[in-house]
């Protein structure tokens, strides 16, 4: 037995001897640990934070914000800002003009082009992979969401119908139509002129430069040369369709980046969730100060915090919950800003009948009808059964502010001053006793609320509602029902949610962003809001929000959106719960990390060094 | 023996023909938009509303015989589809993480089963004494813990506190060395691989990011073994050849390490395989929290998301490795106990 605890002794210490803890680790490479990985390296597809992360300091744009301040603009591979001033906006803001940099080398050593930028933006338009970020360049471009949609407008049958799974034609005779769409739709709204790209709107479109710059990276520029080498489109009309809506895994750059970043991409090693990038010597503006970035995804957060505790992790992800946790380690600061996101709770107009959240489906007690959040009193008497201030101290331990409806602060269209609901459980009372002639009060109803496992936030919220919604009548009975996401995901898309709790992170900062999506009877949660509200939609939001995105007026569109807003809030389209102020744990020997309430992630890599 | 080899190992494919058949048909019970799962993670994945489009894009709207038919066709040709949790192709994808597992179960082995037996011999030598007790209670109170709460209490006292034995497969100096092309890779294990390129400083580095999870797995499953091995001693110990050797006056050490624990160790020996087997699927809550890359971490993630080419792959894998772990076990007790026929 002592032989056993000697021999593991000095195991421990042979092992443990050669730890020495350096004042800092890995002096010239930053950790920064997450969730997940990249979804893929391909910036036509990359639709999320971690990919984001990589590609935009893989890539590069034409623009790029001024630092922090995300109303100013200033060149990057476009050598002016195009505006009404200098000439390069004309033609009452349908006509843009980047002229582009001349002398800057893409990572292997290819010279960028103009032709490389009109190529970047046609190859994306031309993939439009599904639920890829392509529809907000189509829509800025051509006023479409989709590129079937473009070709069902202008070719007469959506492209999808025209196509096979394997991107051959079902039919040879469309090959000359396909080809004439790309000779007289695409190629001449994105176009080479001396030594500038032009870009062509179908009408104004006030957010176009907010969808170009840097962390928009949708828009990266690729280098013809490699992507052609590499498989991806060959920039000829005759077989464009081949590399339409290509799967995910099969696009020549899912795994591969050639840009004219400060940080060239390295490795992806996809069995660790870890990328590698290596600071790019022949960058054509101010190198970068820490030569390795290792992006990496680690699921579980006790990890996280002990290799940040240990410094092996400069800076982690973390969500607001497990503050406590770090907030008194040593040498751990933590930074914090506000993101341009909000948290909302939507209902369902019209559910889908065959839900299993309507209990009898009728307004017996036991269950609701599938029309039950059609009733305005019914939404109301929620809205003021909500107790917002709670949420944000028990979910964000007051990390968070809440804005009157889904535009959020420091954006056009904002205004604190606008009409919200509060929380007052004697307006709801009288609400559900007005909703439905009585009956609502009379009988009582039965609904379930789902979140997703693991959503503290959704959690919280349908908790909330319950205890405070079944104190007003004992009749009312709310079930929170936590399932897994693929559950949640199929009860989501299926209209079967009487209600849900929903959050939208910035495309782009401009209120158009969230009003389309949130409002909009085409906007992505505007469907799973039913078919009565789309009806309502179209009638009485959908006209003001399109006439919105055309105003190139500052003042008028504050106007407009505050309209669209005041609408939202009479007709109790929604109640936003808040706007998250995120919080970033670092260690102290971080220098030159900076928040951007636009940026991809959590990870700045731009000016980030390492010293005490 | 030899005709029962070839009995079970012509029966392999049957079975697992039968297991895929069964998995699939559980998959197929979900509708289209729950297996969207695994192309929309989460809700902030939510963004585009051509989501549909991905359903007919990937056949999940098919008749499920017609899914099965694809995949099997598939198969024949040597391609498990490919694994959106592990991004690349899933026979790929699972032998890249296999060697991880194998060598976390391998580790967590020889502990478990030498420590394991050891205090089980103990415990029946000392019966319902003071050491007996206090053996049990140890393993019991190891065995009661939870995998996540012992692996993170030790995450925190022996990284956090001490910076002893770090999480993950290697530190980034090592990785580099492992990743150049002057390492060559023979096993896929790091421990094995550094000794066979002569590389000790990446062996060291490489065992001290093994120590946390296989202390954490060892004491989790140790308890199998002590108790197995205890009843096995305890009723081997009351045999009649015992107390004849004893009444030899043979030294106490022989008759028990000669005549009692050789006899004793033919279930330990059985169990033994079983629990290596059993590791190897296992070993997800410890790879998670030692942010180690093996299949069990993998094999989680692909369930959740519900990547079904992954759990298809995954299944057919473990399949694999119980059917053969198994015969291995039959066979090698065979070996040990020749009274045992198999045929």
């Amino acid at each position: 037995m002592k032989k056993i605890l000697v021999l593991t002794w000095l195991l421990v210490f042979v092992l443990g001897i050669s730890v020495a803890f350096a004042e800092i680790k890995n002096p010239d490479t930053y950790v920064y640990l997450h969730i997940g990985e990249p979804d893929t390296l391909d910036s036509g597809y990359a639709y999320d934070n971690a990919s984001g992360e990589v590609l935009t300091y893989v890539y590069e744009n034409l623009i790029s914000y001024d630092g922090v301040n995300l109303q100013k603009f200033i060149p990057v591979l476009s050598t002016e800002v195009p505006t009404a001033e200098n000439g390069l906006i004309k033609d009452n803001g349908t006509t843009y003009l980047f002229p582009i940099r001349e002398g800057v080398k893409f990572h292997n050593g290819n010279e960028l082009t103009p032709e490389d930028v009109e190529y970047s933006f046609e190859r994306n338009i031309l993939f439009d992979p599904a639920n890829g970020p392509q529809w907000m360049i189509i829509e800025a471009l051509f006023n479409f969401q989709t590129l079937d949609d473009l070709v069902a407008d202008k070719v007469g049958t959506p492209l999808t119908d025209m196509v096979d799974e394997n991107g051959n034609l079902i039919n040879p005779d469309d090959a000359n139509k396909l080809i004439e769409f790309y000779q007289q739709v695409i190629d001449p709204v994105i176009e080479v002129q001396d030594g500038s790209v032009v870009f062509r709107l179908v009408r104004p479109f006030a957010p176009f430069l907010y969808i170009l710059p840097k962390h928009a990276y949708w828009s990266n520029i690729f280098d013809k040369e490699t992507c052609v080498e590499w498989g991806c489109w060959d920039g000829n009309a005759d077989g464009w369709w081949k590399y339409y809506n290509v799967k995910k895994e099969s696009s020549p750059l899912y795994d591969k980046a050639n840009g004219t970043g400060p940080f060239k991409f390295t490795e992806w090693d996809r069995t660790q969730q870890k990328v590698t990038l290596d600071r790019f010597d022949g960058y054509w503006g101010e190198k970068a100060k820490i030569a390795q970035i290792i992006d990496w995804g680690i699921d579980e957060w006790g990890t996280r915090r002990a290799m940040l505790e240990a410094g092996d992790a400069d800076q982690i992800y973390m969500p607001a919950q497990y503050l406590d946790q770090v907030k008194d380690l040593d040498d751990i600061k933590i930074e914090s800003g506000k993101r341009i996101t909000v948290t909302a709770f939507h209902f369902n107009w019209t559910v889908d009948k065959t839900s299993d959240f309507l209990g009898s489906g009728a307004l017996d007690g036991n269950g609701i009808p599938a029309d039950f959040f059609s009733d305005i009193h019914c939404r109301r008497a929620f809205s003021y059964a909500f107790d917002y201030d709670t949420m944000i101290q028990e979910v964000l331990l007051g990390y968070g502010e809440r804005p009157p409806s889904v535009i959020p602060s420091g954006m056009l269209g904002y205004n604190p001053d606008l009409p919200m609901f509060e929380f007052d459980l004697a307006k709801a009372e009288e609400e559900f006793k007005k909703a439905w002639d009585g009956k609502v009060w009379e009988n009582g109803f039965k609904l379930t609320l789902l979140y997703n496992t693991g959503n503290d936030a959704r959690q919280t919220a349908c908790e909330m509602f319950k205890e405070n919604i079944e104190s007003l009548n004992p009749k009312f009975k709310i079930d929170v029902q936590g399932v897994q996401w693929p559950n949640y995901l199929d009860a989501y898309k299926s209209g079967k949610l009487p209600a849900f709790v929903i959050g939208w992170i910035a495309d782009y900062p401009d209120p158009h962003n969230f009003i389309f999506t949130y409002f909009h009877s085409s906007g992505v949660y505007g469907g799973p809001q039913g078919e009565a509200y789309i009806n309502f939609a179209q009638e009485n939001l959908n006209p003001i929000i399109e006439a919105a995105i055309s105003e190139t007026d500052a003042t008028k569109r504050q106007n407009m959106y505050e309209e669209i807003q005041k609408i939202a809030y009479e007709n109790v389209l929604g109640l936003t719960f808040y706007q998250e102020i995120a919080l970033f744990p670092m260690k102290t020997w971080v220098q030159g990390w900076e928040f951007n309430p636009i940026q991809s992630g959590e990870a700045n890599y731009n000016g980030v060094y390492k010293a005490e | 023996m030899i005709f029962y080899i070839i009995r079970r190992v012509l029966f392999i494919p049957i079975t697992l023909f039968g297991i895929s058949l069964i998995v699939f048909s559980m998959i197929g019970m979900l509708s289209p938009y729950q297996r969207l799962a695994t192309f929309i993670s989460s809700p902030d994945r939510l963004k585009s509303e051509n989501v549909d489009q991905l359903i007919s894009m990937y056949g999940l709207d098919d008749p499920i015989p017609v899914q099965y038919g694809r995949w099997f066709k598939n198969l024949l040709q040597g391609n498990l589809g490919w694994s959106y949790v592990g991004k690349a192709p899933v026979l790929q994808a699972l032998l890249q993480r296999f060697p991880y597992t194998l060598e976390l179960t391998l580790y967590s082995a020889i502990p478990i089963i030498l420590i394991g037996t050891w205090m089980g011999v103990l415990s029946a030598l000392h019966h319902n004494r003071t050491l007996d007790h206090s053996l049990r209670i140890f393993a019991v109170v190891g065995w009661s813990f939870p995998d996540f709460v012992f692996g993170l209490f030790v995450l925190m006292i022996f990284y956090s506190t001490l910076g002893l034995f770090p999480p993950g497969n290697l530190s980034l100096w090592a990785e580099g060395i492992v990743k150049s092309t002057s390492f060559r890779s023979f096993t896929g294990m790091t421990t094995i691989d550094a000794l066979l390129n002569g590389r000790l400083d990446v062996f060291v580095n490489a065992l001290r990011h093994l120590v946390g999870p296989v202390l954490t797995l060892t004491y989790v499953q140790l308890a199998y073994i002590l108790r197995i091995t205890r009843s096995s001693m305890l009723d081997v110990l009351q045999r009649d050849y015992v107390r004849t050797a004893r009444a030899k006056g043979l030294d106490e050490r022989i008759v028990i390490n000669k005549h009692a624990k050789r006899n004793a160790m033919i279930p330990v020996a059985t169990v033994s395989g079983q629990t290596i087997v059993g590791l190897m699927a296992g070993t997800v809550i410890v790879e998670a929290i030692f942010n180690r890359t093996g299949l069990g971490s993998f094999l989680a993630l692909a369930a959740q998301q519900l990547d079904y080419a992954s759990i298809m792959g995954g299944v057919l894998f473990f399949g694999l490795i119980l059917i053969i772990g198994n015969l291995l076990v039959d066979i090698s007790y065979a070996y040990i106990d020749p009274r045992v026929r198999l045929d």
